[in-house]
């Protein structure tokens, strides 16, 4: 067990080195460097270029920038190249902004997804199946931009709710009730819609994933016995259809930090997506690469929980 | 009504149909099949792959699945009960409690994530009034009974860490939880190795003995046949074309297919000849012949045969069979 831990923690660190070069490598191969954002401004003049250049380090030999990146980085000392702000903070701070429109995303789709994919599932073909069935397709084919504006039209004319951005402008000076009750309505449309195309997918597997099993012949076993058709469905069915899902508990980890760059653009929610698609226009290498390095951090302790939470739920995996 | 009340009749399957709807003509896998199971009685049901067996036999405990399955007639009696008039509610307690079920797969019929524990215990909880304590008790002793040694160990193994002849004796033990009057088991040692068929079948033997149970047991196995039953009734193509007593069967067979059956068992008498095999394959349950479904492969056919499904001919004793061609002729075991 313990072992197996430091084994794999070793492998996901030598992972990790290389994930760190290869995206070091594609951020430097693609065209553009920070030094020639705007090389049409007059005010730009070479020596401007050079100067930055060597400000940056981008004059030196890529392997130096390289170790020369990851040792501020460790040190925590980067900082972005736009403003000159620590970047540890800078992700603190919009990574605290995602937070809540993650957690309440997430806890939507999974806590959707499971009921009404298993309900499809044990009626099959029934009327509620269709309909879900239908829905979810209707939904996964729907582009989520255009969903979002739908949405938004509808909620701001019908309903007056404010959506746009985490709080309304000026609402600071509100009493602290007010306020929060503000936050919360911003925070509920681009949660919902952050979960639609979640629990639109994840149903999906879920029924399918239900529907395998209840083909299995435990179950017919367990029906054999005179249980009820609760206990052999939610228990016994469902025990077994849940074990796929716990190796995607630990891949949501990831999510945490690359937060959603299109909800996050059409709600203007200061969030980590947005950041991250701004510092990429920006040619913002710190900023990229920082994000770059805790999301492949992230992916990396995701499945190792998965691995761990793989090994409580199915007794057939031991190490 | 069930025609004889109170007596040892336990299970009674009467003209009992059972198609399948799905795309295409329906296949009418069960077509018309009678059979008698008394108490205490070990009644086997030969036949080959796909001749409506294990149909018949999840159709008495109500687990087809419908659709696509359809109940398309006939009728079955468990003491004195019509099984297809009972409630669902009435239906589960039967199962388990007075008829109980063991699966041809013992490598995916126990629930992998269960200790084989909670999987036997719980067939004994879900019907009785009984203490986790007092039910894990009887685990034990139904671990015992079914001859898994030191079972107070066993009991928090799960279904991976054990053998197939082990896992099923767990489904035996589980089967026998609630001490049924009977018990259905389809094909439960086609997956073993021989040696370990033997065991189970013994174990079944003593089981039958000490808990005074009726045994329906499925099989295209006539050596296991030969082991264990007292009556025989032979299946082809969803319909019965022979029954009768164990050695009716073996030794005075008066159909054309449990004839060709026999004739293809290895004996030592045949050993170093080509073994025997009846020409063609079992028809498709959506494509049977008119008339005799057993007509296109029997060596006997006469045109007769292919026009009209004959009705039993009494041969006494219980002895039956469905082939007007050996009735008349005489032809009999002897002469084959």
């Amino acid at each position: 067990m313990l072992a197996f831990f430091g084994r794999s923690v070793i492998q996901k660190i030598v992972t990790l080195f290389f994930v760190s070069v290869v995206s070091f490598l594609i951020i430097h191969l693609a065209p553009g460097e920070p030094s020639q954002i705007d090389p049409l401004n007059p005010k730009f003049t070479p020596e401007m270029v050079e100067r930055m250049r060597k400000e940056f380090n981008l004059d030196k030999p890529l392997h130096i920038q390289y170790l020369l990146f990851y040792r501020n980085l460790f040190n925590g000392r980067i900082v972005s190249w736009r403003d000159n702000l620590p970047v540890l903070g800078k992700i603190w701070e919009r990574f605290l902004n995602s937070l809540p429109l993650f957690i309440v995303g997430t806890l939507l789709t999974w806590t959707i997804s499971f009921p009404v994919g298993i309900r499809s599932a044990i009626q099959r073909d029934g009327i509620y199946d269709k309909s879900t069935t239908f829905l979810s397709y209707l939904l996964i084919s729907i582009p989520g931009f255009f969903f979002a504006y739908i949405l938004i039209i509808f909620v701001v004319t019908k309903l007056h709710v404010p959506v746009i951005g985490m709080e309304t402008f000026g609402v600071t000076a509100s009493s602290p009730l007010v306020r929060i009750m503000d936050r919360t309505w911003h925070l509920v449309l681009p949660s919902i819609l952050g979960a639609t195309g979640g629990v639109a997918v994840l149903s999906r597997y879920v029924r399918g994933q239900m529907l395998e099993i209840i083909g299995q012949d435990y179950v017919r076993t367990a029906r054999a016995k005179g249980l009820s058709s609760e206990t052999v469905y939610y228990k016994h069915a469902l025990r077994n259809a849940l074990l796929p899902f716990v190796t995607m508990f630990g891949l949501i980890l990831p999510g945490l930090i690359g937060g959603s760059v299109i909800i996050e653009s059409i709600f203007s929610w200061p969030g980590m997506g947005r950041m991250a698609y701004e510092a990429i226009l920006g040619r913002d290498y710190p900023v990229i690469l920082t994000i770059n390095f805790l999301t492949a951090v992230l992916v990396l302790a995701g499945t190792l929980v998965s691995d761990l939470l793989y090994m409580v739920v199915d007794p057939r995996i031991k190490i | 009504m069930n025609p004889e009340p109170h007596s040892d009749l336990l299970l009674s399957v009467k003209n009992l149909k059972v198609h399948f709807q799905g795309v295409g003509p329906v296949a009418k896998a069960v077509n018309g099949v009678d059979f008698k199971v008394r108490r205490r009685q070990t009644v086997c049901i030969v036949g080959e792959s796909g001749c409506g067996k294990t149909v018949t036999a999840l159709a008495i405990l109500g687990l087809l699945k419908q659709p696509p399955a359809v109940i398309a007639g006939g009728e079955i009696f468990f003491d004195g009960l019509s099984l297809f008039d009972l409630p669902a509610s009435q239906m589960r307690n039967l199962r388990g409690k007075r008829i109980a079920m063991v699966f041809q797969e013992p490598m995916t019929s126990l629930n992998p994530v269960f200790t084989i524990g909670d999987q036997v215990g719980e067939a004994v909880l879900v019907h009785e009034e009984v203490s986790d304590d007092q039910a894990r008790r009887r685990t034990i002793q139904l671990l015992y009974d079914v001859g898994i040694v030191e079972p107070e160990k066993r009991l928090n193994d799960y279904p991976h860490q054990l053998s197939g002849g082990q896992r099923q004796r767990v489904m035996i033990a589980m089967a026998l939880a609630c001490e049924p009057d009977l018990i259905i088991a389809d094909e439960p040692t086609t997956a073993l190795d021989v040696t370990v068929q033997a065991q189970i079948l013994r174990l079944l033997k003593r089981l039958k003995q000490d808990k005074e149970m009726a045994i329906q047991y499925i099989t295209h196995d006539l050596g296991v046949v030969a082991a264990i039953a007292d009556h025989v009734y032979v299946m082809y193509a969803g319909v019965v074309v022979e029954q009768g007593s164990a050695d009716a069967i073996f030794s005075k067979a008066r159909h054309p297919y449990t004839m060709a059956l026999l004739d293809s068992l290895p004996t030592k008498e045949k050993r170093g000849q080509r073994l025997y095999s009846i020409p063609g394959s079992v028809p498709h349950p959506a494509y049977r012949p008119l008339g005799c479904p057993f007509h296109p492969r029997c060596r006997y056919c006469e045109p007769s045969c292919e026009k009209a499904f004959p009705d039993f001919f009494d041969y006494g004793k219980g002895h039956e069979a469905r082939c007007p061609v050996l009735y008349k002729s005489g032809v009999g075991e002897k002469d084959r």
